[in-house]
């Protein structure tokens, strides 16, 4: 008891007394939050609900907070349809191995980089800040992917953004960071640089490791439009990519023809939009789920980038 | 180190030939998904057939600006190029000042945990697709959507307004779209800035009887000026990319359709469509080298100003 009225009373003592200025600005910063955060929430929130709420039903519309006939058809349906489930298994696959490619490879040559005594680093670091300014456009980058048969190949999703430029240069200042006597020692006992690279720098390296992993992985698991531009395969389509084409394609029926948007399905609750949301689920739901525990490298990652190499 | 500087260069390179290696299959990378499509501007000027590949470019014949011309007495170009500034200003003007703002009300916040909640929240958006967003705005816009029931029942409308398809509402929705999405991210950068600001400022103006709004006006925009200032370099250096979240394209492309494409179709979508999808590589690349040429004068322009205003530049 005594406890907790010590703090109060203290407080009453210090406490400049609270203006009206004080309520209003603190009415108006809660009521903001408050918008705020209903604002962010709300699509991912009502997404949910009419994915679980029979297609037909949900064109009379007045859904706003819980679903009025709850079915999950809109969901066996997804599953039934057998290009999602490719879509899926290409999209977890490109998530997988370009997160472990570009994360390795990204470092290795950061790695590489972070010797203040490397030979030529003036002109290597010239040359990667150059490619991050300036570039070739869109339809030469195609011509490259071309002539290397990387269109209408899985590798295009992989190899082409094995080497992100500016992950490059916040793991450079990183490494550069590390004590350089632990790599000595181990030179002395005569490691070989690939042996220290993956036995000592990439261990004690792995908040930076999280970040880029986690970025990388978030934009393979968006990722549409290199499917929509550099394949033509329908085996290698993405989620993202699927989802793209239903969202067009609703974009151009509404505009031809008004209300046929959701064109029903004969003998069934679906509709192409309740099938869509089901779809808009599945691909969020992952990022939904992991955000919790990867929030936290998020901020890291930001003030990582902000040091300059 | 005197006995270093005095070996020749390959001894010492011989010496750190695994980092060397490892630093080249990078450069490698570079000269390959780079470099070489710098190279492949010239099949602006040229007669290029995308079959011939990269050696192609080299025995192409040359046309000179026949692309260029071709591109500014098309009559839809002024449109295009009007469309790309329209939406890349208009939206400037708005997602800029906004995560400032938002900012400014998560520092307010004075319990830790909402702060953090609010924050964290703000930002998720962040890493959802833009396929997915445009997937929001049509459930949320269609006409028997939430937006166009609400405006029914409280009188606003009579009747559904066609959001997704009518061109008036197309850059209110791109720019409306890009806070919601970019908004918390690009706070994240202000608070931080924010949270460094010296609290013994705040403590001295609180004793001399400064409000909240003072406080927040005489202290913490000014503390803030120096990471406004980069961020405004960074976004206008991206100006036609789409700014902070360098979104443009994306958005055109999905929100895009034949309702709206009068002021929705952009120079990067309209590359896209006339280059990979009617196959006209040449033409499609000489478009894209303008907007390039644009791009390039921008970050050079904003990275001058960087240099006068914070006495550091990009590069």
């Amino acid at each position: 008891m005594t406890k907790s009225e010590k703090p109060v009373r203290i407080n009453k003592q210090n406490r400049i007394k609270r203006t009206r200025e004080d309520w209003a600005v603190d009415i108006f910063v809660y009521a903001m939050a408050a918008l705020i955060f209903f604002a962010t929430f709300y699509p991912f929130y009502l997404s949910i609900v009419l994915a679980f709420n029979e297609g037909k039903d949900a064109t009379y519309g007045g859904i706003y907070f819980w679903p009025r006939k709850f079915t999950l058809d809109n969901f066996t349906e997804l599953i039934r349809d057998s290009a999602w489930g490719n879509a899926l298994l290409i999209t977890a696959a490109r998530t997988v191995l370009g997160t472990i490619i570009t994360v390795f490879f990204t470092c290795l040559v950061a790695y590489g980089l972070s010797g203040k005594d490397l030979l030529f680093r003036k002109f290597y670091m010239g040359m990667i800040i150059f490619a991050m300014y300036f570039s070739g456009g869109i339809i030469p980058y195609y011509m490259v992917l071309r002539t290397l048969h990387l269109t209408n190949n899985f590798l295009v999703y992989i190899i082409p953004s094995a080497l992100n430029s500016f992950y490059l240069i916040v793991s450079i200042s990183f490494f550069q960071d590390i004590p350089k006597e632990l790599a000595e020692s181990a030179r002395i006992d005569g490691a070989s640089e690939m042996s220290i690279f993956r036995k000592i720098i990439l261990p004690i390296s792995k908040p930076l490791l999280a970040t880029i992993a986690i970025f990388t992985a978030v934009g393979q698991w968006n990722s549409w439009y290199d499917t929509a531009f550099f394949t033509q395969d329908k085996s290698l389509r993405t989620m993202g990519y699927l989802l793209m084409t239903i969202i067009n394609r609703s974009n151009l029926s509404q505009s031809a023809a008004g209300d046929a948007y959701a064109m029903t399905v004969a003998n069934s609750t679906i509709t192409t939009v309740s099938v869509q949301l089901a779809a808009m689920i599945v691909a969020v739901a992952p990022i939904l789920v992991i955000y919790p525990f990867f929030q936290r490298y998020i901020v890291s990652g930001l003030t990582l980038g902000s040091v300059k190499g | 180190m005197e006995k270093s500087s005095k070996r020749p260069w390959y001894v010492v390179f011989w010496r750190q030939r695994h980092l060397q290696l490892f630093t080249l299959l990078g450069i490698a990378f570079l000269i390959i998904f780079s470099y070489i499509p710098m190279v492949g501007i010239l099949m602006a000027f040229k007669n290029y057939d995308i079959s011939t590949g990269v050696k192609g470019l080299f025995t192409s014949e040359w046309v000179g600006l026949k692309y260029f011309v071709e591109f500014f007495t098309d009559y839809n170009s002024l449109n295009i190029v009007r469309n790309t500034l329209v939406l890349s200003l208009v939206k400037m003007v708005f997602t800029f000042p906004l995560p400032i703002l938002l900012a400014l009300i998560v520092n307010e916040i004075k319990i830790g945990s909402v702060k953090r909640l609010v924050q964290t929240a703000s930002y998720l958006p962040y890493f959802i697709s833009w396929v997915i967003v445009a997937g929001f705005c049509q459930i949320f816009l269609q006409s028997n959507g939430v937006i166009n029931s609400l405006l029914i029942s409280l009188g606003v409308a009579n009747e559904p307004l066609q959001f997704l398809t009518g061109s008036k509402y197309f850059i209110p929705i791109a720019v409306i779209t890009s806070c919601w999405k970019d908004m918390g991210w690009w706070a994240i950068l202000f608070l931080a800035s924010m949270a460094s600001v010296d609290p013994s400022l705040h403590e001295a103006a609180q004793i001399d009887g400064a409000g909240r709004i003072k406080r927040i006006l005489h202290i913490t925009l000014p503390g803030i000026r120096a990471t406004v200032t980069v961020v405004l370099i960074l976004a206008l250096g991206n100006l036609l990319g789409g700014g902070l979240g360098g979104s443009n394209f994306d958005q055109s492309y999905l929100l895009g359709n034949p309702g709206n494409n009068d002021v929705s179709e952009i120079i990067q979508t309209y590359v896209m469509k006339v280059g990979l999808s009617k196959g006209r590589y040449a033409y499609a690349a000489a478009i894209g080298l303008c907007q390039s040429v644009i791009s390039v004068l921008l970050v050079m322009t904003s990275n001058f100003f960087s240099k006068k205003v914070t006495g550091d530049g990009l590069f």
